[in-house]
């Protein structure tokens, strides 16, 4: 099967320095993807970089058989791939129906059916739709966030982190939404600081580390990796 | 009472109306380029005279041509954000160089109303007019009236268009949080030319306004400056509409503290400047984010 997205030799980072060096990621169509790794991986930089807000330095990146090297973040909403940032993930000025709106920006038609699934499968949204974002908790913020990213109907669903801050109960809330998402046939790249929880769920998991590739495989098969669980994992 | 309201209290109001449409284009621009536009008063001094040059040519009453001047000033606006701040890289790490630019811009647009239509008071319109009277105490002028009603309708579409319209809630996401605006889909252009065009169009009522209630010289816009930043940033930086109730309150409060409370004037009319100057001292002091919900940079 032809990858949905492919990333190959990715070097990137910030001002002269690379924190990417050769970094590799495929996410094949409807799959689950996990990176996992030490702080200062390269994780987050390596999301970035591919929705074009970190320069890659050398490097290409392809979606959908399409070229995204690089690209303009703005251009990647309509092409079917959406990002949800670790921070600063929603408008906490704007109500919730709004985040939802502007996650629909580029859409062309359907906005409201599309609000009504979102609220289908996030119910808790429903309720506080004329809420600002910023003043609810953690776990609806992130709600709100994957509900905004949602709203393009991606192919693919980046989420960087979508656990930090939360607490274990809301966590696992969170990765039930996003399973459900997946097994609806979105497919999910998704940053994860708690590895044994998201690589449970994921069919196919990366340990990052140094700025590259340092093992990958089934989730279940790399929680039973000594190696990785003893580098990686925190035992 | 009635002196109260006749001669101090409209007199605020018109002049919150004033610096309210200037206030809101300043935090507009802020909320969206992340610079403090201090040409801004002086785009309200061209606006002012762009309708001048209208009433000049066309013969009719200056709030005939109002609209002409707002769609001219807004290109105004749109030129110099193209001509001189968006080379200089708006939105990157250069942001006081693009504020000291500004600077540079107040003084080539006053320099260019003066260019054109010297240095001397002028008047729209001679004569003057009779105030209608209301509940047979309250004196109001027809061009407040006119002032303050046009000023709502503009508000009102305002908030209307922000709060209902793709590209308002664009604008007020590119304001909220600009890396999760383009990740959405926004393209920073679309959004940061209607920055300027309404900021210019409105600008460009209030120095129309202010010359209609008082007179035009080429200094009038840059004196608007400090009032107008302590009404944004009271208004909560980056919010439009906070920033049109921030103005009305320092509008009225210059007027206020010139009434004779206590038998003599608190201040002299002299230093009502004064007002919003510890307005925004103290704002900056003790609550940076205005009175409503704003954003700190």
């Amino acid at each position: 099967m032809t990858p949905l997205l492919d990333a190959r030799g990715l070097f990137a980072g910030y001002g002269g320095l690379d924190i990417l060096r050769g970094c590799n990621l495929t996410v094949a169509p409807r799959e689950m993807v996990v990176i996992v790794g030490p702080n200062g991986a390269g994780k987050s930089t390596a999301m970035k970089a591919l929705f074009g807000l970190v320069k890659i330095r050398d490097g290409r990146v392809t979606f959908n058989a399409a070229d995204i090297t690089n690209a303009r973040p703005e251009s990647l909403a309509p092409r079917g791939l959406a990002y949800v940032p670790q921070e600063g993930n929603v408008f906490a000025t704007m109500t919730v129906e709004e985040n939802l709106d502007m996650g629909a920006y580029t859409r062309r038609g359907g906005i409201a059916e599309a609000k009504a699934r979102i609220f289908d499968l996030l119910p808790a949204l429903a309720l506080k739709r004329r809420h600002a974002a910023g003043e609810l908790s953690g776990g609806q913020r992130q709600m709100v966030a994957i509900g905004r990213a949602l709203m393009m109907e991606p192919k693919l669903l980046m989420l960087d982190e979508p656990s930090a801050g939360l607490s274990p109960k809301v966590l696992t809330e969170i990765l039930d939404a996003i399973a459900a998402i997946n097994a609806a046939g979105v497919a999910i790249l998704m940053v994860e600081q708690n590895a044994k929880a998201a690589l449970a769920i994921a069919h196919r998991g990366y340990v990052l580390a140094g700025g590259t590739n340092r093992f990958e495989g089934p989730g279940p098969e790399l929680l039973a990796n000594r190696e990785v669980a003893a580098s990686f994992l925190g035992g | 009472m009635a002196e109260f309201v006749n001669l101090y209290l409209v007199n605020g109001i018109v002049l919150g109306c004033v610096y309210g449409l200037g206030a809101i284009g300043i935090t507009m621009i802020f909320g969206i380029l992340r610079f403090g536009h201090f040409a801004h008063g002086d785009m309200m001094t061209s606006g002012a005279y762009i309708a001048l040059a209208l009433v000049w040519a066309s013969g009719l009453p200056v709030l005939w041509v109002l609209p002409l001047a707002m769609v001219l000033t807004a290109a105004l606006g749109a030129g110099v954000h193209w001509a001189f701040y968006r080379p200089l890289g708006t939105g990157t790490h250069s942001t006081i160089i693009i504020v000291i630019a500004s600077f540079g811009v107040a003084l080539m647009l006053r320099s260019a109303v003066q260019l054109f239509f010297g240095v001397d008071i002028v008047t729209y319109k001679r004569g003057f007019q009779t105030p209608i009277l209301v509940f047979d105490t309250i004196r109001v002028l027809p061009r407040h009236l006119w002032i303050i009603g046009l000023t709502v309708v503009l508000v009102a579409a305002l908030h209307l268009f922000l709060k209902h319209s793709r590209l308002g809630k664009a604008m007020r996401a590119m304001s909220d949080n600009p890396a999760l605006a383009r990740i959405s889909g926004v393209g920073t252009t679309r959004v940061v030319i209607a920055a300027w065009v309404i900021g210019g169009a409105l600008a460009a009522a209030g120095g129309v306004f202010l010359g209609i209630d008082t007179q035009l010289s080429s200094q009038m816009g840059w004196n608007l400056i400090l009032p107008m930043f302590a009404a944004a940033v009271l208004g909560g930086i980056g919010n439009p509409i906070g920033a049109a109730l921030g103005a009305l309150v320092v509008g009225v409060a210059e007027e206020l503290v010139t009434y004779p409370w206590f038998g003599d004037p608190l201040i002299s009319p002299a230093y009502k400047s004064a007002v919003s100057f510890a307005i925004l001292v103290g704002l900056l002091i003790w609550r940076p984010t205005g009175l409503t919900r704003g954003r700190v940079f």
